[in-house]
C-alpha cells in the first residue's frame, strides 16, 4: 500500500512539470457547437506528442467531435467554460479493434496522458445511441438490438484507456456518455481527482469503471449514474485491480455504488476505501463479487454513509464463468457505516430508474453469501448502524426459519450476483451463509415497523462473533433476533 | 414553391442501369450544409460495396464532407441541386498518391461522380486555413502538395465523371495517375478560388478521354 | 325594428367583448412549462373548455411548452406572453398524420380564432423532418421520398382552413419541417406584426395564403428558405380575393412575393403595397398560372428588392390546368425599385436555393405567356432595375435571328421560375405572348458591358413605351428589339 501512494505521489508531481501548452484553436478546431473537428484534434494532438508533449488547450466554447486518440505525454486540459462534445453521429466513432468497443477519447499503450481543467466532456449518448437504433433498423448495422438497444459495446464511451502508464484525471465533467463513461483498462498509476460525472442518459451508463488496473487513486469525485458508480472489473484471468485508495467520493446510481464486478475473472487486492456517501441507489451500497474466478483480498472500507439505498453490504462468491478457477474472497473490513434503507423504490423518476423487479420480495437483508465448497473468509464489521423499514409481512413474501426452508434458499452459484437475486431471504437485517471467521463489533440495527423475521440469520457459518450487538425492533421483546443454522463457534457477548 | 420538378429531369437520366440507388438520408445524411456528413457517406460507399455496388444519390441540397473513398462499383450522383461541399478543415483530407482530394479512390474499378450537381471545393477558406496552418508549422508540407483537389484516383480502371460542375477547388479539381478507361464528359470545370490552379491533372494514364470538357480558370477570382 | 336592431347590436358587441376580456392561464390546465412535459392533451383540454365556456385567452407566460398538434376552436385566442414558447413535438406521431396537411396548431371552421402575443411558436422542424424521413427509411410511414425526402407527412406550424375571423398578431413563428403559417379558404384574415422564420428544412414557405378572401397583411417580417409570402389556389372552384400586403420585408431562397405554384382557382383584386425583398435567390415577385387558374386586378406598388436574382416574372403556364385555361390581365407594378445580384443571392445559408445546371447569363425580368394565351393589361410604370451586366456571349448566348428566338422553348407543362428558359436574349426585360402592355417611365441600367439588348418583345400585340431609359456603359447600341410584334407606340 505504501509503495503504491510513493508512485501515486510520483504520478502526481511528476509530469506537470513538463507541459507546454498549445491550443486546438490554432489548429483551426472550431468551437461553434456543430462543426466536427475530430482530424483537426487529432492532427493537434499527434502534432504535440511529437513535439514531445504538453498541453493541448480547449477555450471556452463546444468543439464537436467524433473517435480520437490521445498519444504520449498529451494532456488535454479543457478550461472552465470548454465543453468536448460527442459527434451525435454513430459513424463518427471508431470500434478500436484490440479493444471491441467504441469510444470518443482513447489512448492505447501511451504513457503521461491526461485530461484535466474545468471543462466538460459530454457524450450526447443519448443521441448517438438513438441514432445507432435507426442504422440499425434500417440494416446499415449489425446488432441484436438485445432488449431493444445496441450491445454496450456498439455505442460510444467518453474516455477508454487500455495498457496505459501514468494517467491524470483531474477538474474535468464527463456527462452523457452512450455507454459505459470512462474505462481504464489494464492502466498503471491512475490518478482521478475532484471529478463530476453526470451519467444518466442511457442504458449502462456506469460513473468509472476500472478494469485490471494497477495503482489507482479517485478521490474528491462526485458521480450520478444510471448503472454502477464506481466499478472495478476484472476482465482478464491474468490480471487484476490492486493497490486501489477511493477516498471522499459521493455516488448515486439505478444500480450499485461501489462494485467489484460483475467480470471478476482475475480478482481485486489491497483496496482502502474511505469516506464514501451513496444515495438514491437502487441496489447495494457496496457489492464485492468474484463470479468468475476472481480473488478478492484486503479490502479495507471505512466510513460509509448510504442514504436511501436499497441495500447496504452484498458480499457474494459464485461459480459463473470461472472455468475451473477457483474464486475467494478473504480478510474484507467494513467500518464506520451509517445506512438507511427505504421502503420504496429509491431511485424512482430517474429516467433510466433500475429495473422494477418481479415480486414478491420484503426488504432485503444486507447479505455475505460464499459457496458450499468455497466460503468467504474473515470479514470484519465494525460499527455499522443500519436502519431498516420493516414491515416484512409473511403473506406477502415468506422465508422461514426451519431447516428445510433454510436450505432452501437457492445457492444460485451461476447467476447474475445482486443482492434481491434469493428473493426473500429469512433476515431483515443480516444474511449470512457459507462464510467462516466473521465478526460483528459494535453493530445496530434498526427497524422501524416490526418484521416477522429475525434481524440476523447465520447458515452454514464458522467461527462467527458478536459484540455489542444492538437490535431495535418495535413490538419484539423477547424475540430471538439471532438465528443460526448448521454454524459453529458462535460467540454473543 | 418546390425544387421538385426541376429534379423529376435528372431522374431520367441513363445512369439508372448503374445498379441500385440509395438515397443518402438512408445513411442519415444532412442537408443542411452545416453537418460534416465524412463519415455517414463513407459508412454509404462501404455500405454498397458490401451489397455488391450501386449508386448513392443526392438530391438537391448542400453536403458538407471532409474526404471519402470510393470504391469498386459505387457512383456517386449529385442530381440538380446537390452539392457536395468541402469541409473548410485541411485535417479533413486525406490523399491518394500524395494528392488530397475530396473525392479519392486508389486501385477500385467501375467507379464515378455524376449528375447535374456541383462539387464545391470552397477553396478559399481552405487555402486561407492551410496557409495558416503551414505559417505555424503545424503542416510540413508546401501549400501546392497539401492543397486538396475535388477528386483524386489512382490506378484505377473504368472511370467516369460525367455532367457535374466541379468549382473552387484549393488545388487542380480532377487528378489522375496511373488510370485507365477514364471518361470525363460534360463537365464545366471553374476552379477560380485560387489563381493559376489547373482543371485536369493526369500523369501516365491509358485511354483517358475528355469530351466537352469546359474549362474555366480565371485567374483573378472574376465572373467572366 | 331600428331599436331591436340597436338592441341586437349592442349585446352582440357586449357578449362578444366580454368572452374575449375572459383569460385563463395555461397552469389552470396542469400545462407544464419545463420543455420535457408533453402538454398536447392538456393545452386541448384547455381550448375544448374555453370554447365551451363561451371563448376567451388561453395566456402561457414565460416557459417552453413542448406539444403536439392542438386543435383551436371557435371563439378561442391563444395568448403567447414574451418569453413563452410552444414548442412542437419532435415525435412525427405526435401530430395529426390522418389529416392531410398535418400540423403543430390546427383548425377547421372556426370562427373567431386568434394567435396573439409576444411569444414564439417553434416547430423544432428539422428534428421532425429528419425524424419523418428516418421512419419512411424504415418503412413505417410509407412516402416516395421525392428528392431524398418526405413530401406527405412533415407538419405544417400553423393549418387553418375554413375558418373565419382568423386574427394572428404579434407572434414569432418558426422552424416548421414544411410550410410554417397556412390559412386555406379562409374569410376576414389579419396577420399583423407578425415574424416568420422558415429555414429550419425544405420547402419552407413562410406565410401561405390559399384560396383566402378578405386578408390583410401587414408589418410582418418573413424570412424562408421557400416562397416568404406566397398566394395559392388549390381549388378550381375558389381563389384568393381581396388581399393586402403592406408594409412587409421578405427574404427567401426562393421567391419573395409569389403567386403560385398550384394556382387552380386564381387571384384577383390585390394590392401589394410598400413592401420589401432581400437576399433572395429568385423573383422579387412571382406572378404565375400554370394551373388554369385566372389572375386579374393586380396592384404592386412600392416594392423595393435589393440582392435578389430576378426581378419580376410574369408567367401563363399550362401544367396541371385540366382542360381550364389560365389567364393573366390587368397587372400594374409601379414604383419599384429592384438591384439584381451578380451572384446567388442567397449563398450561405443552410437550405439555398438549387444551384443550377448552369449555364446562364442573369436573367431579365420577364412576361411570358403561352402562344394564344397572352398575358393582357400589364402597365409597368415608374421602375428602376439595376442589372450587374456583363454577360458572355461565350459562356451562354442567345441570339435575335427569328430562328433563335423561336427555338427559347415555350415549356407550359414546367415550374413555372424565372431561370427555366436558361439564357434569354435581352438583359432588362422580355416579353413573349403579351398584348396591351404598357411600359412608362423605366429604367434599366447594367453596370457593365452586356451583349444582349435591354429589350426583346417577341409576339407582343399592342403596347405603349413611353420614358424608356438604358443605362450600359456602351456609346451606341439597339437597346430594343421586336420580334412578331405589331402595333407598339414609342414615345420619348
Amino acid at each position: 500500500m505504501k509503495n503504491t501512494l510513493i508512485v501515486l505521489f510520483s504520478v502526481i508531481f511528476g509530469f506537470s512539470l513538463t507541459a507546454k501548452d498549445f491550443t486546438v484553436s490554432d489548429f483551426g478546431a472550431k468551437n461553434d457547437g456543430f462543426t466536427i473537428n475530430t482530424s483537426t484534434i487529432q492532427k493537434a494532438i499527434d502534432f504535440v506528442h511529437e513535439q514531445g508533449g504538453g498541453r493541448l488547450i480547449f477555450e471556452t466554447g463546444s468543439y464537436v467531435t467524433g473517435s480520437i486518440y490521445l498519444k504520449s505525454n498529451v494532456t488535454l486540459h479543457l478550461e472552465q467554460g470548454a465543453t468536448i462534445l460527442g459527434s451525435t453521429n454513430p459513424f463518427d466513432y471508431i470500434k478500436d479493434a484490440k479493444i471491441g468497443w467504441m469510444s470518443m477519447i482513447f489512448a492505447v499503450n501511451q504513457e503521461n496522458i491526461g485530461i484535466t481543467g474545468k471543462g466538460t466532456i459530454n457524450g450526447r449518448g443519448f443521441l448517438t445511441a438513438y441514432n445507432m437504433v435507426n442504422y440499425i433498423h434500417r440494416g446499415i448495422y449489425t446488432d441484436p438490438l438485445k432488449y431493444d438497444r445496441p450491445n454496450e459495446t456498439n455505442r460510444p464511451q467518453n474516455i477508454y484507456f487500455r495498457e496505459c502508464k501514468n494517467i491524470r484525471i483531474v477538474d474535468i465533467t464527463l456527462r452523457d456518455p452512450g455507454s459505459w463513461n470512462q474505462t481504464y483498462d489494464q492502466c498503471q498509476n491512475l490518478y482521478v481527482d475532484h471529478i463530476y460525472v453526470d451519467s444518466k442518459s442511457y442504458w449502462n451508463n456506469d460513473g468509472i469503471d476500472i478494469v485490471d488496473c494497477d495503482g489507482v487513486v479517485i478521490k474528491n469525485s462526485y458521480f450520478d449514474a444510471a448503472d454502477d458508480v464506481i466499478c472495478f472489473k476484472s476482465h482478464s484471468a491474468e490480471h487484476m485491480c490492486q493497490n486501489v485508495v477511493v477516498d471522499n467520493c459521493v455516488g448515486r446510481s439505478s444500480a450499485n455504488g461501489l462494485k467489484f464486478g460483475t467480470v471478476s475473472r482475475g480478482g481485486f487486492k489491497n483496496f482502502k476505501i474511505t469516506n464514501l456517501t451513496i444515495f438514491d441507489t437502487f441496489r447495494s451500497a457496496i457489492t464485492l463479487a468474484a463470479v468468475d474466478g476472481g480473488e478478492i483480498e484486503n479490502i479495507v472500507i471505512d466510513g460509509v454513509r448510504s442514504i436511501n439505498t436499497g441495500n447496504v453490504i452484498y458480499l457474494r462468491l459464485g461459480d459463473r464463468w470461472a472455468k475451473g478457477k477457483k474464486p475467494y474472497m478473504k480478510n474484507v473490513t467494513i467500518s464506520n457505516v451509517y445506512a438507511e434503507v427505504p421502503l420504496t423504490k429509491p431511485d424512482a423518476g430517474y429516467n433510466y430508474e433500475g429495473p422494477v423487479e418481479d415480486l414478491p420480495r420484503n426488504i432485503s437483508p444486507a447479505s455475505i453469501v460464499g459457496l458450499v465448497e468455497n466460503k468467504i473468509q474473515g470479514v470484519h464489521l465494525k460499527n455499522i448502524q443500519i436502519v431498516y423499514p420493516g414491515e416484512g409481512n409473511p403473506l406477502y413474501a415468506k422465508r422461514g426459519l426451519s431447516a428445510e426452508e433454510l436450505d432452501g434458499v437457492p445457492e444460485m452459484r451461476d447467476a447474475y450476483p445482486e443482492f434481491s437475486q434469493f428473493k426473500e431471504l429469512p433476515a431483515w437485517a443480516f444474511y449470512v451463509r457459507h462464510a467462516e471467521g466473521v465478526s460483528f463489533e459494535n453493530v445496530t440495527f434498526t427497524a422501524k415497523k416490526k418484521d416477522y423475521r429475525p434481524s440476523v440469520v447465520l447458515d452454514d457459518v464458522k467461527d462467527v462473533s458478536f459484540t455489542g450487538l444492538v437490535v431495535h425492533e418495535p413490538e419484539s421483546v423477547g424475540k430471538q433476533q439471532v438465528f443460526s443454522h448448521k454454524t459453529s463457534q458462535l460467540i454473543i457477548k | 414553391m418546390k425544387f421538385v420538378l426541376i429534379c423529376w429531369l435528372a431522374l431520367c437520366l441513363p445512369w439508372a442501369l448503374q445498379g441500385k440507388e440509395y438515397h443518402a438520408s438512408l445513411f442519415g445524411v444532412k442537408s443542411d450544409g452545416i453537418t460534416l456528413n465524412s463519415r455517414s457517406i463513407q459508412k454509404a460507399v462501404d455500405f454498397i460495396q458490401e451489397k455488391g455496388g450501386g449508386t448513392l444519390v443526392f438530391s438537391v441540397g448542400r453536403y458538407l464532407t471532409g474526404s471519402i473513398r470510393l470504391k469498386s462499383n459505387v457512383m456517386i450522383e449529385l442530381r440538380e441541386g446537390a452539392v457536395l461541399v468541402g469541409a473548410s478543415s485541411p485535417y479533413d483530407y486525406i490523399s491518394v498518391g500524395g494528392v488530397r482530394a475530396l473525392i479519392v479512390a486508389e486501385g477500385e474499378q467501375n467507379v464515378g461522380v455524376f449528375g447535374k450537381g456541383v462539387i464545391d471545393g470552397q477553396g478559399k477558406g481552405l487555402v486561407a486555413s492551410l496557409t495558416t496552418q503551414i505559417q505555424k508549422g503545424y503542416l510540413p508540407e508546401a501549400i501546392s502538395q497539401a492543397s486538396p483537389a475535388l477528386v483524386a484516383m489512382k490506378g484505377c480502371k473504368s472511370v467516369t465523371v460525367t455532367g457535374l460542375h466541379l468549382q473552387d477547388a484549393a488545388g487542380s479539381a480532377l487528378s489522375f495517375t496511373d488510370c485507365s478507361q477514364v471518361a470525363l464528359t460534360d463537365l464545366w470545370i471553374k476552379n477560380q478560388a485560387v489563381p493559376n490552379m489547373r482543371g485536369l491533372v493526369q500523369s501516365n494514364c491509358v485511354d483517358l478521354v475528355a469530351t466537352r470538357v469546359m474549362n474555366d480558370l480565371v485567374a483573378s477570382g472574376k465572373k467572366p | 325594428m331600428t331599436k331591436n336592431l340597436l338592441i341586437v347590436l349592442f349585446l352582440t358587441l357586449f357578449t362578444g367583448l366580454t368572452t374575449y376580456a375572459e383569460d385563463y392561464k395555461a397552469s389552470l390546465f396542469g400545462i407544464k412549462s419545463n420543455g420535457t412535459t408533453l402538454n398536447t392533451t392538456s393545452i386541448q383540454k384547455a381550448i375544448d373548455y374555453i370554447h365551451e365556456k363561451g371563448g376567451g385567452r388561453l395566456v402561457f407566460y414565460v416557459g417552453r411548452y413542448l406539444t403536439g398538434n392542438i386543435q383551436l376552436k371557435s371563439n378561442v385566442t391563444i395568448h403567447l406572453e414574451e418569453g413563452a414558447i410552444l414548442l412542437g413535438s419532435t415525435n412525427i406521431y405526435d401530430y395529426n398524420l390522418a389529416e392531410r396537411f398535418p400540423s403543430l396548431i390546427s383548425a377547421t371552421k372556426a370562427d373567431h380564432i386568434a394567435l396573439t402575443g409576444k411569444g414564439v411558436i417553434d416547430g423544432q422542424g428539422r428534428d421532425v423532418a429528419y425524424q419523418v424521413s428516418d421512419q419512411v427509411q424504415k418503412g413505417i410511414l410509407k412516402d416516395a421520398l421525392v428528392n431524398d425526402r418526405s413530401a406527405l407527412w412533415r407538419p405544417k406550424a400553423i393549418y387553418f382552413r375554413e375558418c373565419t375571423n382568423v386574427d394572428i398578431t404579434g407572434i414569432v413563428i418558426k422552424n416548421a419541417a414544411e410550410w410554417v403559417l397556412v390559412c386555406d379558404q379562409c374569410t376576414y384574415l389579419k396577420i399583423d406584426r407578425i415574424t416568420v422564420d422558415s429555414k429550419a428544412f425544405w420547402n419552407n414557405d413562410g406565410i401561405d395564403i390559399v384560396d383566402c378572401q378578405h386578408v390583410i397583411i401587414s408589418n410582418s417580417f418573413i424570412d424562408s428558405s421557400d416562397d416568404a409570402i406566397c398566394f395559392k389556389s388549390h381549388d378550381p372552384t375558389k381563389m384568393c380575393d381581396d388581399v393586402e400586403v403592406r408594409n412587409c420585408v421578405a427574404r427567401s431562397s426562393a421567391s419573395g412575393i409569389k403567386f403560385g405554384t398550384v394556382t387552380s382557382g386564381g387571384y384577383k383584386n390585390f394590392k401589394i403595397i410598400n413592401n420589401k425583398v432581400y437576399d433572395t435567390h429568385r423573383s422579387a415577385i412571382t406572378i404565375a398560372t400554370p394551373d388554369g387558374g385566372v389572375v386579374e386586378n393586380i396592384l404592386v406598388d412600392s416594392l423595393y428588392a435589393y440582392n435578389v436574382g430576378n426581378a419580376i416574372y410574369l408567367r401563363i403556364g399550362a401544367r396541371w390546368n385540366k382542360g381550364r385555361v389560365g389567364s393573366m390581365s390587368n397587372i400594374r407594378i409601379q414604383n419599384m425599385y429592384c438591384e439584381i445580384a451578380e451572384g446567388k443571392a442567397d449563398a450561405g445559408r443552410e437550405y439555398e436555393g438549387p444551384i443550377e445546371d448552369l449555364p446562364r447569363n442573369i436573367s431579365p425580368a420577364s412576361i411570358v405567356g403561352l402562344p394564344g394565351q397572352y398575358i393582357s393589361d400589364v402597365t409597368l410604370r415608374n421602375i428602376h432595375l439595376v442589372y450587374p451586366g456583363n454577360s458572355n456571349p461565350a459562356y451562354a448566348f442567345r441570339g435575335l435571328l427569328p430562328a433563335e428566338l423561336d427555338s427559347i422553348p415555350e415549356m407550359p407543362a414546367a415550374y413555372p421560375e424565372f431561370s427555366q428558359f436558361k439564357e434569354l436574349p435581352a438583359w432588362g426585360l422580355y416579353v413573349r405572348h403579351a398584348k396591351n402592355l404598357t411600359l412608362e417611365n423605366i429604367t434599366f441600367t447594367a453596370k457593365l458591358k452586356e451583349y444582349r439588348p435591354a429589350l426583346v418583345f417577341d409576339d407582343v400585340l399592342g403596347g405603349r413605351l413611353t420614358g424608356l431609359r438604358y443605362e450600359e456603359p456602351v456609346k451606341k447600341k439597339k437597346q430594343v428589339h421586336f420580334y412578331k410584334t405589331k402595333d407598339i407606340i414609342q414615345t420619348k
